[in-house]
């Protein structure tokens, strides 16, 4: 079974995991992504928690719902997706990142040197 | 969303033992409800009320009929596994199929074949030569070939393993979940379903002590994992419930902000069990 993160709702793991599928190209622009039953057999979890995930993307016009036909990848959306994973990085997970190096007592500077170096 | 069970006042007694105390939900088309107690707390009875099977004091519509008075009508849209089932053990499986066909009037025998296709299930065997697994998916392969709007599942996987039970669960989400169906499912392995559930409710001695969707469980409680220092702090917001873990102490919250509980340790989404133990011991 799929182990889930404890804090964060189930729906945007889902989320980030399709997010994850169209960034590596595991499906391409204009391709079909997997059905929604498809998905919440193959994860155990609730039809509607796969739908609510499609819609987010949906509304972020990610993808595309084609009546009849299932959920297609955009064109431009992974140009769109590292937009929007870039700003979510800057503003969510730098500044943890930031924080556990100061406690750790690492200095940026010297990381960066040290990784510019090698 | 369309309301398909509606159960208003509804109270229990055996004898001079009040079993049900005054419970009211609704059962909404399309979602999946979880209803979890201990063994005695009445979550049996909640479901032989609905359909039909007991006599009771209070309200209940079942897709606009009594079930009481209606139970043979509401039997051709509501199928149901129960714990205390027991498929009849001296008929073959084909045997079985046939007598379902003959009985139940919106039952599809080729819907059946077509289930048990990928199963070691044999038409000609009997069926007390099936396996545990083989006879709750023979019993779910059955029920699943009745057209109905509403499957109620009282313990399904009670005895099975682990595998058979992930089987059972996937099998259900991909072969009858679909087209507005509608799940009531009792089970003790609450940890498993959790992430299938679209609501949860809890029964504790007769009573619902919650009933709500899923996604307000996250943003109702959190827990907390602590440090000795911050303890005493931790405990002026008024946890529900408190207890030890590898030497720190684990505290469940009831509409606390979430903010305010980060300065005092790790937070978390309660998982269902834990939720569970801790409202069951208020």
């Amino acid at each position: 079974m799929y182990e889930w993160n404890k804090n964060q709702p189930i729906f945007l793991q889902i989320r980030q995991k399709i997010i994850e599928m169209i960034l590596n190209k595991n499906v391409k622009s204009g391709e079909a992504l997997p059905s929604v039953r498809q998905l919440a057999t193959e994860l155990s979890v609730n039809p509607l928690t796969v739908t609510k995930a499609y819609q987010s993307l949906v509304d972020l016009q990610i993808i595309e719902k084609k009546r009849g036909l299932g959920m297609f990848v955009m064109e431009n959306s992974q140009k769109e997706l590292l937009n929007v994973e870039r700003k979510k990085f800057l503003s969510d997970e730098w500044p943890q990142i930031l924080k556990r190096l100061e406690s750790l007592g690492i200095k940026l500077t010297d990381l960066i040197k040290k990784e510019q170096g090698a | 969303m369309v309301q398909l069970i509606k159960v208003n006042g509804l109270s229990k007694s055996f004898g001079k033992e009040q079993v049900l105390k005054d419970i009211s939900f609704g059962i909404e088309e399309g979602k999946i409800y979880g209803l979890i107690g201990h063994n005695g707390a009445g979550k049996t009875t909640i479901l032989n009320s609905i359909l039909g099977l007991i006599d009771y004091e209070g309200e209940i519509s079942v897709l606009g009929q009594s079930p009481y008075d209606k139970r043979y009508q509401l039997m051709e849209d509501i199928a149901f596994i129960s714990d205390v089932a027991s498929l009849p053990r001296f008929l073959k499986v084909n045997q079985l199929i046939k007598m379902m066909s003959d009985i139940h009037p919106k039952y599809n025998e080729e819907k059946t074949h077509e289930y048990l296709q990928n199963s070691n299930i044999k038409l000609q065997a009997k069926i007390k030569s099936l396996s545990k697994g083989m006879l709750a998916q023979l019993h779910l392969a059955l029920v699943m070939s009745i057209d109905a709007k509403i499957l109620v599942l009282d313990e399904p996987t009670l005895g099975l393993d682990i595998i058979n039970r992930k089987n059972f669960f996937k099998q259900l989400i991909d072969d009858y979940m679909h087209d507005g169906r509608t799940i009531v499912i009792t089970t003790h392995q609450v940890d498993e379903i959790e992430f299938l559930l679209s609501d949860i409710m809890f029964v504790r001695a007769g009573e619902l002590i919650l009933n709500c969707p899923m996604e307000e469980i996250s943003e109702r409680y959190a827990q907390l994992l602590t440090n000795e220092e911050n303890v005493s702090a931790a405990r002026e917001l008024k946890p529900i419930y408190e207890d030890k873990q590898f030497g720190q102490t684990m505290m469940m919250f009831d509409k606390v902000d979430a903010e305010k509980l980060a300065q005092y340790g790790q937070v978390s989404i309660p998982n269902i069990s834990d939720l569970f133990v801790a409202l069951m011991q208020q």
